[in-house]
């Protein structure tokens, strides 16, 4: 069980992140719903609406928050039910190199495509 | 052990969702209209609809289990704990049903 | 083949029947009968139940391929499963294979799967089960015969965890006790009942599919001496960091089938949970 050297792996760090992003995503994806599909309905969509939206500060903050929270969350949740189920060894740490990329990638186009949405860029 | 397989199953359905979700959005980086198009296009197809349903039922068990969680994490009410993931699949078949009419509007 | 040899005993005369050779003869005989005992018992009893026992055995050519055997015993009022299963060996089948010792739920031997849950054979009732009972060994272990099951990999995990009280934290007199105040012992006192009967490993998912996850066992165990107060904080932190690893409390989910099968009722989800919370406070101080 030495597996000090991993940056990744500084005990129970991941768990409590886990724990911190689901009370803040529990709030906030609520909210994502109840404004996008009961309070905004989705079929009735334009670029102006979203663009309205995101062109408040607050909103587009809280945006991007809950994408880089989701994404942890999902990624860090992905890669414990990969190890519980027994990866183990080189194809583990091949695994969560995949997942962090895969990870910055989405948080990165997320964030383009939130500010294209501002209408600013 | 069922609320651990659940709750393992929505968090894969919500995962491929946001990856799913930010590449379909990212069509506001071409220009307004595509991005408007594509949505309208999607909304438009009643199979779709009914998967935002889906959609909404998965994320509501994530949700709501994920509080059952949080606080068996924090050893809070830990002789309830199973009467709440029976409530929490309780709650979301209700939420589920009850959004059909509002998520199958305007089709 | 006893009249024989009681014509030969007659015939010579020349020594004593020993008590040995006496005792000997009546076993013989005992064993004999069993089968037409089991007959009577059959037809005298009001009740008779049917087993369904799972049958393995890698060095029995006829064995090879696991099955079900059929035993239908009778029913007699506080049978347990272990019960039925000695009432089948001993009257049907010698070759019928499953640990059991103390029959009081102490030992820990008899840990089965028994109509689809972990159980202690010595301790389910079987008018509590649905009948047939079906009765299986433990599943996630590897199965070396029939009802029993390879134990080495439990016990490493136990091991890994240092199951055993040690302190530097020595009181101050020569012939001094180690004192505990009653709220640390009550602390720890579900802790402390541990059987190693494997039913929680057994049961846990996560076990199932991580090799090097330490299981509720051990952790529990981890806990038991973690939360002694005779051992001393710098014992408390050295045991936090055996079980703060990877595949130590972090892989556990919170199923809660460790907790619901456990024989002791020890509150181990609980436990391991504490743990959790411990290891997150300890690091949080170092920020």
């Amino acid at each position: 069980m030495a597996e000090h050297y991993s940056s990744f792996e500084p005990k129970g760090t991941r768990w409590l992140i886990q724990r911190i992003t689901a009370a803040f995503l529990v709030a906030v994806l609520a909210y994502h719903f109840m404004m996008l599909h009961f309070v905004n309905h989705a079929y009735e969509i334009t670029f102006a609406g979203t663009q309205a939206r995101m062109s408040q500060v607050g909103y587009f903050v809280t945006m991007v928050l809950f994408l880089i929270a989701g994404a942890f969350h999902g990624v860090n949740g992905v890669y414990n039910a990969l190890v519980n189920q027994g990866l183990d060894g080189t194809q583990k740490t091949v695994v969560k190199w995949l997942l962090v990329v895969a990870g910055t990638l989405l948080i990165v186009q997320g964030i383009r495509v939130a500010s294209a949405m501002t209408g600013l860029f | 052990m069922w609320a651990w397989i659940f709750h393992k199953f929505t968090g894969w359905v919500l995962i491929g969702y946001l990856f799913t979700h930010i590449a379909v959005l990212s069509t506001a980086t071409v220009d307004g209209a595509t991005y408007t198009e594509t949505l309208r296009g999607l909304e438009s197809l009643l199979v779709v609809r009914f998967l935002e349903v889906g959609l909404l039922a998965v994320a509501v068990f994530h949700i709501l289990n994920g509080v059952r969680l949080l606080f068996v994490d924090l050893g809070v009410g830990l002789e309830a704990q199973d009467k709440a993931f029976y409530a929490a699949l309780i709650v979301t078949a209700a939420v589920a049903v009850g959004s059909i009419p509002t998520f199958l509007g305007g089709f | 083949m006893s009249t024989q040899i009681q014509e030969q005993e007659t015939e010579t005369e020349t020594e004593e029947t020993s008590e040995h050779q006496t005792r000997r003869l009546a076993e013989k005989r005992d064993r004999a009968d069993m089968a037409e005992r089991a007959e009577t018992d059959l037809s005298d009893a009001d009740d008779t139940v049917k087993l369904k026992v799972f049958r393995y055995d890698p060095e029995v050519e006829g064995k090879k391929d696991p099955r079900f055997d059929t035993f239908e015993v009778p029913f007699t009022k506080g049978m347990t499963v272990l019960d039925a299963l000695i009432y089948s060996r001993d009257h049907f089948d010698s070759s019928l294979t499953f640990r059991h010792s103390c029959r009081q739920a102490i030992c820990g031997s008899d840990a089965l799967f028994i109509n689809g849950k972990q159980r202690l054979g010595c301790k389910t009732q079987m008018v509590d089960l649905e009948w047939p009972v079906r009765i299986e060994p433990l599943p996630h272990a590897e199965v070396v015969k029939d009802l029993i099951v390879d134990m080495e990999h439990f016990y490493d995990q136990m091991e890994a965890v240092e199951p055993y009280f040690q302190t530097n934290d020595l009181p101050d007199g020569e012939l001094e006790e180690q004192r505990q105040t009653r709220e640390n012992r009550e602390k720890v006192k579900m802790s402390t009942r541990c059987i190693w009967c494997s039913a929680c490993m057994s049961s846990c998912n996560i076990a199932a599919g991580d090799n090097k996850y330490l299981g509720p066992a051990a952790i529990n165990k981890a806990y038991r001496f973690a939360m002694d107060k005779r051992e001393g904080e710098d014992m408390k932190e050295h045991r936090l960091n055996i079980i703060e690893q990877e595949h130590g409390v972090w892989r556990c989910q919170t199923q809660f089938s460790c907790t619901e099968v456990c024989p002791k009722d020890i509150p181990l989800t609980e436990h391991i949970q504490e743990l959790k919370r411990e290891a997150v406070k300890s690091n949080l101080k170092f920020w």
